[in-house]
C-alpha cells in the first residue's frame, strides 16, 4: 500500500467526487461529453442495435424495447425504407420479438431485416456490414442508447457507412442524487468502454 | 432533499450527544474522519485492482475458451461495496499492529 497520506487523499477525492456527483450537475455534464446530438435525415436504413435480448418470459428487455420503439417510430415517419433489427448471436429471439412488435405497429415484413450475430458491439457491426452492403445501404440512421452512440457510430463509420444519430434517452437531466449517480455510472462505464475500444484498435 | 436534510440534522444531534453526554473530544472527530478517508482510499485502490483483475479474467476466458463473457458483467455495484469492505478491513488490520484489537 502507498503511504497513508496518499491513501487518505484518494479517499478525500472519492468523497468529493461522490458529493459533487450527487448534489451538482457534474454527472449530467460528464454524460453530455460522451453523447452525440440527435441528427436525423432521410437515409437508406434504420439500424436498431441489440439491447440486452429478451427476458425468460419472452418479453424484450427495457433497453431493447426502447430502442425498437424508437426505430419503429422513425420508420413510421418515413425516414428510411428498411428497418434493421439486430440482436446478439444466439439471441434470435430478440430480433424475432422485435420483428413481431414492428409488424404489430404496421411495418411490413418486406421492410424488416432481422439480424442475429456477434457478442459485442464491434462484432455486431462487423456482422451487419455485409447484410447492409447487400441491400445497397450507404447512409443509415443508427438507434442505440445515448451513452452507447459515440462508440457505435465510430464502428459503423469505420465500416464505411454514413451515420446519422438517433439516440434513445436513458435519463434526462436528473435533479435527484440517486439518478445523478446512476448517470455518472453510465458515463464512467461508457468512458471505459471507449478507452478499451481505442486500445483494441476498433475505433 | 428531505432525507438528506434529516441526515445533516441527525449528524448534528449525534455530535452534541457525543460531546455533551458521552464526553468525547471534538478534536478526535478530525482524526476519525481522516481514518474514514483512509479506509475509502484503500477501498478505491482495491476497487481499481479488482476491476482490472476481473477484466483480465473475462478477456482471458474469452481467449482461452469458446465461452463468451461480457465485460458488462463488471457493471455491478456489489464488487464496489466489497472493495470498500476490503479497504476497511485492511485499515483495521494495519491499525491493530499499533494497538491490538480487543
Amino acid at each position: 500500500m502507498p503511504s497513508s497520506m496518499i491513501v487518505r487523499a484518494l479517499g478525500l477525492a472519492t468523497l468529493a467526487l461522490f458529493f459533487l456527483a450527487a448534489f451538482t450537475p457534474l454527472a449530467a455534464f460528464l454524460y453530455e461529453m460522451i453523447t452525440v446530438p440527435v441528427h436525423i435525415e432521410r437515409a437508406d436504413a434504420i439500424v436498431v442495435l441489440a439491447g440486452g435480448g429478451v427476458l425468460p418470459s419472452g418479453q424484450l428487455t427495457d433497453t431493447s424495447l426502447r430502442r425498437t420503439v424508437r426505430g419503429i417510430a422513425l420508420y413510421r415517419d418515413g425516414l428510411a425504407p428498411l428497418l434493421v433489427l439486430s440482436s446478439a448471436a444466439g439471441r434470435r429471439s430478440e430480433s424475432a420479438a422485435r420483428s413481431v412488435l414492428a409488424g404489430k405497429f404496421g411495418v411490413p415484413d418486406t421492410a424488416i431485416l432481422a439480424s442475429s450475430a456477434g457478442d459485442t458491439t464491434h462484432e455486431e457491426v462487423a456482422a451487419l456490414q455485409p447484410l447492409l452492403r447487400a441491400r445497397g445501404v450507404r447512409r443509415l440512421i443508427l438507434v442505440t442508447d445515448g451513452a452507447h452512440m459515440r462508440r457505435a457510430m465510430g464502428l459503423v463509420r469505420n465500416a464505411g457507412f454514413e451515420v446519422l444519430a438517433a439516440p434513445v434517452a436513458e435519463v434526462e437531466a436528473p435533479t435527484q442524487p440517486e439518478p445523478r449517480l446512476r448517470l455518472l455510472r453510465a458515463a464512467l462505464r461508457e468512458g471505459l468502454a471507449l478507452v478499451y475500444y481505442h486500445i483494441a484498435g476498433y475505433l | 432533499m428531505t432525507p438528506y436534510m434529516a441526515v445533516a440534522l441527525m449528524s448534528l444531534v449525534a455530535y452534541f450527544i457525543a460531546v455533551k453526554r458521552l464526553g468525547w473530544q471534538p478534536s478526535d472527530l478530525g482524526r476519525a474522519l481522516g481514518r474514514v478517508a483512509e479506509s475509502l482510499g484503500a477501498g478505491m485502490i482495491f476497487a481499481v485492482v479488482n476491476v482490472l483483475a476481473a477484466a483480465g479474467l473475462v478477456l482471458g476466458l474469452r481467449t482461452l475458451t469458446d465461452r463468451f463473457l461480457s465485460l458488462y458483467s463488471l457493471d455491478d455495484l456489489v464488487w464496489f461495496a466489497l472493495s470498500m469492505l476490503q479497504g476497511w478491513v485492511w485499515g483495521l488490520w494495519r491499525d491493530s499492529k499499533a494497538a491490538p484489537l480487543r
